[in-house]
């Protein structure tokens, strides 16, 4: 469970975020909607623990992010913004240096890392150096070194940016799947349908607040518009062209 | 910190660019300077030997019989003697004008040509080695001239100048290879150089930085094994610096320098442990510029410039010599160059040599590593400013 209260971050003159408050509960998917520059990636880097809030708490599974950002680091699993690989290293080798600096060892370790490999369907690349990766495998590498501790809280920063059709299908049996084992999921997005399709619980930020929560049918009859995607503009607040092209324009 | 460290020495073993500048310094730089000097050995040796082309032998029969008695072998002079020898054909042509019997008979000085281009370095030494020998001819005469006359010939010698040399024949050897602590403390740099980038601004700019710092690790930890594995590669350039530098001076011409160094097992070792630190610090202020750097290619260019701290003190060691004191000894660089030097010129080494330059080295070492952790703290340092 993931939950934060008050949170504010500047950077020098520019508020990134002005005021989040939120709640992700296990056995959850959690949606963070909003559109480009809104402070959703700052936002998560407030809750795993990379940026100190200038106001506000972040808990995860109790533990204060601030106070004790190991003990919340190990509860926690995280695809963020910026996932780059080693391109010396193979596949098994990234999964196997996260584990072991989540504490894990031996056979327990391997253990894992198969069961990872079934599940993220990366036998054929588990061997290979990460030089030459396409997305979509860079994107299953990066998931399986977030996941190796079996954390009971997923964090994903945009997690289908960038991959096709098959992958994004993929990431979202993926979500579901780890919705249905009880861990807690909040990701973020810019994109509507992906959001309409997996959340129980969206969370719409713009201009570093956040502006409306619930599920989705609430925030259709919150805006009272039926489609989603003019519920979204109309909580937004953001109408103006470019806004909604930012926001709705890139879904697939 | 152990993890970090096993994962960075695979990721550097497996980087060709790493290990390239790793391996190939210690390669090129000794072996380079070894064939140098074997060249340099090689000419002096060749000049005793080379044979002197000469002009008009039958009119200075006795000449020719004094330089033959000195193991000197005379020829025939190409035709042409100053084309020949502008075009480098041979080093020198003697020439004795005519006239030069009769001079000489009289007593009235005589001249003797020695047609020589002095643009050519490599004829330089045949050149000085037959002047020599001329000279030495001339004093001969004038020393029988004299004698004849009654004169004792130390009568025209009024000063003597005897070059005494104070130096052993192993610190002339030292001073000659000043190269060497040169190329040892460099390989500190050069070794562990680009592990550092990599490790460093490069793991930031591949943005594999921020999925690591997500691991509960202190940062410190973190910090210490990628300092760590650079030193690994430092110390592995410096053993194979060393190694390379001992087999050009045992088995390369540079030993008919006369020059000779007495490499024990002890002394490497000693050059060892006097390098060491130096290869924590090396690193460890690499990785602290690596840090500051914004980008890949700006790190790669700061810390190329960092290679010339250690040539500051080696370059000054080489020109007029460092002074032995506490205070030399304790600026990190300055005291392991003396203490390099003094292993390599067989000199007397106490513990105080070896622990000073120690300590300050550890203690620069310890407040970049720190620095650096502190950095990797730094949001804005995390995610590139």
């Amino acid at each position: 469970m993931i939950v934060a209260e008050g949170l504010r971050k500047r950077f020098g003159e520019l508020v990134a975020v002005a005021e989040v408050s939120l709640r992700a509960e296990d056995g959850q998917i959690t949606g963070l909607l909003g559109p480009n520059g809104a402070g959703k990636t700052t936002t998560l880097r407030l809750l795993y623990g990379l940026m100190k809030p200038d106001h506000g708490t972040v808990q995860i599974d109790e533990v204060d992010v601030v106070a004790a950002p190991l003990a919340a680091q190990a509860r926690v699993g995280v695809l963020p913004d910026a996932h780059g690989l080693y391109p010396r290293l193979s596949a098994r080798e990234h999964v196997r240096y996260f584990g072991e600096l989540q504490g894990l060892r031996g056979d327990a370790l391997e253990q894992r890392i198969s069961t990872l490999v079934e599940r993220l369907d990366m036998r054929g690349i588990v061997d290979r150096r990460a030089q030459g990766f396409s997305q979509g495998e860079r994107m299953k590498v990066s998931l399986a070194r977030a996941l190796v501790h079996g954390p009971n809280n997923v964090i994903l920063d945009e997690p289908t940016n960038g991959l096709d059709v098959m992958s994004t299908r993929a990431m979202r049996k993926l979500i579901r799947g780890l919705r249905d084992e009880g861990k807690c999921v909040l990701f973020s997005s810019h994109v509507m349908q992906e959001v309409s399709a997996l959340c129980d619980v969206i969370v719409i930020v713009a201009d570093g607040r956040v502006v409306a929560r619930g599920t989705p049918d609430e925030l259709r009859e919150l805006s009272g518009h039926r489609d989603l995607e003019d519920a979204f503009v109309k909580l937004t607040g953001v109408e103006s062209v470019e806004s909604l092209s930012a926001a709705g324009g890139q879904a697939p | 910190m152990r993890i970090v460290l096993r994962k960075e020495l695979l990721d550097g073993v497996r980087d060709r660019r790493a290990l390239f500048s790793a391996l190939l310094y210690p390669l090129l730089g000794p072996l380079l300077s070894g064939l140098l000097f074997g060249f340099m050995a090689d000419k002096q040796r060749d000049a005793a030997e080379v044979p002197v082309p000469i002009v008009g032998q039958e009119r200075a029969p006795e000449l020719v019989g004094w330089l033959e008695g000195h193991g000197v072998e005379l020829v025939d002079a190409p035709e042409d003697p100053r084309a020949a020898v502008s075009e480098g054909e041979v080093p020198f042509v003697l020439s004795v004008p005519e006239g030069f019997g009769e001079n000489l008979a009289r007593g009235t000085p005589a001249q003797l040509e020695l047609i020589v281009d002095g643009s050519r370095n490599d004829s330089r030494a045949a050149v000085g080695h037959i002047q020599r020998l001329l000279e030495y001819y001339g004093h001969d005469i004038a020393s029988r001239r004299l004698l004849a006359r009654g004169i004792d010939p130390e009568v025209v010698r009024p000063v003597v100048v005897a070059q005494v040399e104070v130096a052993s024949e192993q610190e002339l050897a030292a001073s000659v290879f000043a190269f060497v602590p040169m190329f040892v403390l460099m390989a500190t740099f050069i070794g562990g150089m680009q592990l550092a980038v990599d490790a460093t601004a490069g793991e930031r700019e591949r943005g594999s930085l921020e999925p690591l710092l997500l691991n509960p690790v202190p940062r410190s930890a973190i910090v210490v094994g990628k300092w760590l594995a650079a030193v690994v590669f430092a110390l592995g350039c410096v053993i194979l610096t060393l190694l390379c530098c001992v087999f050009v001076l045992e088995y390369t011409p540079v030993r008919d320098l006369g020059l000779s160094l007495d490499l024990t097992a002890l002394a490497l070792v000693g050059v060892l442990l006097a390098a060491a630190p130096m290869a924590l610090m090396a690193s460890a202020l690499q990785i602290l510029v690596a840090s500051f750097a914004r980008s890949f290619k700006e790190a790669q260019t700061y810390i190329s410039l960092l290679v010339f701290v250690p040539m500051v003190p080696a370059l000054i060691g080489m020109m007029t010599g460092l002074e032995r004191t506490i205070g030399a000894l304790l600026i990190p660089g300055v005291g392991q160059q003396i203490v390099v030097e003094r292993v390599f010129g067989g000199e007397a080494v106490g513990a105080l040599d070896f622990v000073l330059p120690m300590l300050s080295a550890i203690a620069v070492a310890a407040a970049c590593v720190w620095l650096t952790a502190w950095m990797f703290r730094r949001e804005s340092v995390v995610f590139g400013r």
